[in-house]
């Protein structure tokens, strides 16, 4: 049972150790230890998708007014901190209103649907060495499979409200997603090419020299800008975020949602948004892995002194601001040029991308050692 | 986006207008400029995002001590008084006249002791003024102002109906004529919610109830 | 084909189509409510999947008579109702009116009058612009411009509040002159906010009109010809966009604008970006008249006839216009030569504007429609008055 974190070894690959590794062990010792470690990491993917949620729209909150000359929540706590604490409280205690032509099997389960499906991939991010729920070996094939399983939920809600402008949002949602999930995983599959791996956690060990996004040849260049342009519509923010155009479908496929099922698709939308940032910093930016120079050992053990959690963090919320930052400055994009977007330019690219990353990775042909 | 205007003069009628044309967007930006416009655009955000002085919002309940007006702004509005107390409307009525929607109602009685017609009430209605000014503008006697007290807001709607004068008799000019002793006959108080009851003829505590008077509404 | 409809209802049912794929038009509201609505327009659209077959705008939400409440008025209390009707050019509006008393009644005003004017006016021109082209990247997804736009609207507010005493209904300018005159450090004051405001319009071509994004939604959609926008007699930008370089300032001079050299800004196409180009730039030349009246205005008193005569029209019919941020301010009076106008009509720009949306949307998108109505601009007051 140790949890005290060795700073000096941390690459190694046998200090990885997840969650499930744990319960595994202990099955055949401690039944109890076992559930204990199962239990735990559903609380603590619960109290993850919490406390993300907290923070995550209070940071929207406040940069967005940064970003627009003003403060942003000043009032409920000081400034402001308590704010997603009310707002949560309030949606607890709205009035649920459903639409009385709405289909409400469909209706109850959509935003439910939206919420697993970004809360399972939460499960297989690696946090740090020993911050990992399970490292299933087909790590991002998983995470590609479940984030389409939003679009369920998104289409479901839009058709089941039984209202135009939702339904007008859900068709546009589907086609919107399902377009960039492939640019997504064009760009996927170039790290995995490099990587040799599937799994999150070995990617994120293959990166101990250095991260992909430098070391990837330019291929990590350019499929780290595909990524991040096919996130964002992926989780349907600004600049594509159409499917809830708020100025022109009122609220797109969750307008008639209310109260805490509402609460549950606007939590979906950040915790997806923390879920692509975290994926996006794992597999280009290093996840956990310390920045590491080859041959500098003292800056190296200088940097490994952060530990890797924080590492991590630090990733991912710079990748976050990175999606705030192109929320709050530019229009949103027309179904039509989103489509041709994906469909005439980012598609090419991508598939440009990862044939120069086959023939690099094949042929060896490096210009630094990787 | 300099570049993109051209200077010519038109002929439009029989006049040479110099005009400005706009030259069309023919096609889109090529890939490297379109990025690089989207570039700009983030670099403009995030100077302001990093400049917390450029911050132009106020909080306000708590800046209400260094709230200022200027001298103009038409907020509340308010009969002049004197340092004497006293004020300078002769109810002439010219401001009840100019008013376009009628929110004030100039009450006059004739005065006891100077046999002549003097203020008796002067009825504002907050509920109803629109703060165009015009009264301020008509009043021949500087007689009125608006002042700067913006934070109006009420439970009863009935409260917006106000008397502005605190005493009902002559003005300034005609008080500083006569003599001091003979002034407070000359003067009876008026409170601020001593008018009519506006609405419905229903019973507030504050309000006195309105009886038949010359004069009256 | 055009189908003669008399009630909403013969429009209300809906065609399909057999043989074109089974798809069936339908009905959509972009109702009185709505967040992008800018005011309480009701705008039936007839769509086809995502293609806008036909428009219907259904105006009268915000109708509150001003026209018959200025039957009861006289005329220098009807300049307070004008400011409600196009609200973002308040002055304007009472100048539509103020010169048509004028002329009508025969007062003669002088140079200092004509030169206030028209500097407030082009402030406010400028206030407008600016708040038009914040709701524009509000309406096509860029939030941060609306609170731009609205933070530099402040500076010119406060002007406004130093030297009129009102922010938005501004009940300033009367027949005669103008209520208040100006203060001293008037021109330092507005020499500083036209530096601001340089410097602004700039951060606005970065932000938005370089934007790749924002160019592609408004390059090519929505054309106005300028033979239809004559005919549907838009006036204003979306007039100029089409390539008539019709404004009422250099066409009929009025003010002091024959003073003041500036440009009349044109479009060539007549699609969103033109309209949307041609108002940027004339806040460019609304700052460059600004420049040119600032240092010298004429000395003289600032009301030419007393706050409490009585002004009559003889009886007749007159009938004056300005150039509002919109487009033409028609005033028309009939008066039977009593203190108060019989009848009292205006002609007002966002009228005619906003009936060029059944013509220009039909054949795009729903997003297209959201662009097409933010580039023309309307205010809703301004239609139902």
């Amino acid at each position: 049972m140790d949890f005290i974190y060795s700073m000096t070894t941390c690459t190694a690959a046998a200090d990885v150790i997840t969650l499930a590794d744990r319960a595994a062990a202990a099955v055949d010792t401690n039944i109890w230890l076992s559930i204990l470690y199962m239990v735990l990491a559903l609380v603590g993917i619960g109290a993850l998708t919490a406390v993300l949620g907290v923070v995550l729209i209070y940071a929207e909150r406040k940069i967005a007014g940064h970003f627009q000359c003003r403060l942003g929540p000043m009032r409920v706590g000081p400034h402001g901190i308590l704010q997603t604490v009310a707002d949560t409280l309030k949606l607890l205690l709205k009035e649920d209103v459903v639409p009385a032509s709405a289909d409400k099997a469909m209706h109850f389960a959509a935003p439910l649907m939206s919420l697993m499906a970004t809360v399972l991939v939460l499960g297989v991010i690696p946090y740090s060495p020993i911050l990992q729920v399970t490292d299933v070996n087909i790590g991002i094939l998983y995470v590609t499979a479940v984030s389409g399983l939003g679009v369920m939920g998104i289409l479901l809600g839009g058709w089941s409200s039984n209202n135009k402008w939702s339904l007008v949002g859900g068709m546009r949602a589907a086609a919107q997603m399902i377009s960039y999930e492939i640019s997504a995983t064009l760009s996927v599959l170039v790290m995995v090419l490099f990587a040799g791996t599937l799994s999150l956690s070995g990617i994120v060990q293959s990166q101990e020299s250095g991260w992909w996004i430098w070391r990837a040849h330019g291929t990590g260049l350019v499929a780290f800008v595909i990524f991040i342009i096919a996130s964002t519509a992926e989780i349907n923010r600004t600049p594509f975020d159409i499917p809830e155009g708020e100025s022109e479908l009122t609220g797109g496929f969750h307008t008639e949602y209310s109260g805490l099922r509402f609460a549950f698709f606007f939590l979906s939308e950040f915790i997806n948004m923390f879920a692509a940032s975290a994926i996006a910093a794992t597999l280009f930016l290093g996840g956990w892995m310390p920045f590491y120079i080859e041959g500098f050992e003292t800056f190296n053990k200088i940097t490994s002194l952060i530990p890797p959690a924080l590492w991590f963090l630090g990733k991912t919320a710079f990748l976050i601001f990175i999606f705030m930052w192109f929320r709050w400055t530019f229009p949103r994009l027309r179904v039509d040029q989103l489509m041709r977007l994906e469909w005439k330019i980012l598609l090419p690219i991508g598939f440009i991308n990862l044939i120069a990353a086959a023939v690099i990775v094949l042929t060896k042909f490096y210009f630094f050692p990787v | 986006m300099t570049g993109q205007i051209k200077k010519e003069i038109r002929k439009v009628g029989l006049k040479d207008i110099p005009v400005a044309v706009v030259s069309p967007l023919k096609k889109a930006q090529s890939g490297l400029c379109a990025l690089a416009s989207l570039a700009k655009g983030m670099r403009l955000t995030f100077s302001y995002f990093r400049r917390p002085s450029k911050i132009v919002t106020q909080q306000y309940p708590e800046n209400r001590a260094t709230l200022k007006f200027p001298p103009r702004y038409r907020a509340m509005l308010k009969l002049i008084y004197e340092d004497n107390g006293y004020h300078r409307c002769t109810a002439c009525g010219l401001c009840d006249k100019a008013c376009p929607n009628g929110s004030i109602k100039v009450i006059t009685r004739k005065g006891a002791a100077t046999g002549r017609v003097e203020l008796d009430r002067y009825i504002w209605r907050l509920d109803s003024c629109v703060m165009c000014n015009a009264c301020v503008q008509a009043c021949p006697f500087d007689a009125l102002e608006m002042g700067h007290e913006f934070e109006n807001a009420v439970y009863d709607r009935r409260l917006l109906v106000f008397n502005l004068n605190r005493y009902a008799g002559p003005p300034a000019s005609v008080m500083l004529k006569t003599e001091e002793s003979l002034r407070p006959a000359m003067m009876e108080k008026r409170d601020r919610y001593d008018g009519p009851v506006p609405l419905n003829g229903a019973q507030i505590p504050i309000v006195k109830p309105l009886i038949s008077q010359e004069g009256g509404l | 084909m055009t189908a003669i409809v008399r009630t909403l209802d013969d429009v209300l049912i809906a065609p399909a189509h057999p043989g074109r794929g089974a798809t069936q038009e339908y009905f959509l509201n972009m109702g009185p409510q709505h967040p992008i609505a800018h005011g309480s327009l009701r705008i039936i659209l007839l769509l086809d999947g995502e293609t806008i077959r036909k428009v219907i705008p259904v105006p009268g939400y915000v109708h509150r008579g001003i026209e018959k409440m200025c039957e009861h008025l006289n005329y220098r209390q009807i300049i307070h109702l004008t400011d409600r009707m196009d609200y973002l050019s308040a002055l304007m509006n009472n100048w539509a009116v103020a010169r048509t008393v004028e002329k009508a009644a025969g007062i003669e005003i002088n140079d200092r009058i004509e030169t206030i004017r028209t500097i407030m006016a082009e402030l406010q021109r400028i206030q407008s612009h600016a708040l038009w082209w914040g709701v524009l990247g509000m309406d096509l997804g860029a939030f941060t411009a609306f609170l731009y736009s609205f933070r530099d609207r402040e500076i010119i507010g406060e002007i406004f509040e130093e030297i009129i005493g009102a922010r938005l209904t501004m009940n300033y300018i009367q027949p005669g002159g103008v209520m208040y005159d100006i203060t001293p450090d008037f021109a330092d004051k507005v020499k500083k906010i036209l530096s601001y405001m340089k410097r602004m319009v700039e951060e606005y071509d970065t932000l938005l009109s370089g934007n790749v994004i924002l160019q592609e939604r408004l390059r090519g959609v929505g054309i106005l010809t300028q033979s239809r926008a004559i005919s549907l007699g838009c006036t204003g930008p979306v007039l100029r966009a089409s390539g008539f370089a019709y404004d009422l300032r250099k066409v009929e001079p009025y003010g002091a604008y024959e003073k003041a050299q500036f440009d009349v800004v044109v479009g060539t196409t007549g699609d969103c970006w033109d309209r949307y180009y041609v108002r940027i730039e004339e806040m460019r030349q609304s700052i460059r008249i600004i420049e040119q009246l600032i240092d010298d205005i004429p000395a003289g008193p600032t009301m030419v006839t007393k706050f409490n005569t009585k002004i009559k029209l003889p009886p007749g019919r007159y009938y004056n216009h300005v150039e509002t941020a919109r487009g033409v301010l028609g005033v028309f009076i009939y008066s039977d030569g009593g203190e108060k106008p019989y009848r009292l009509h205006f002609r007002s720009p966002s009228f005619n504007n906003m009936w060029a949306i059944t013509e220009i949307a039909p054949g795009w998108r729903i997003a297209d429609m959201i662009a097409i109505q933010s580039s023309l601009d309307l205010v809703i007051p301004d239609i139902d008055r």
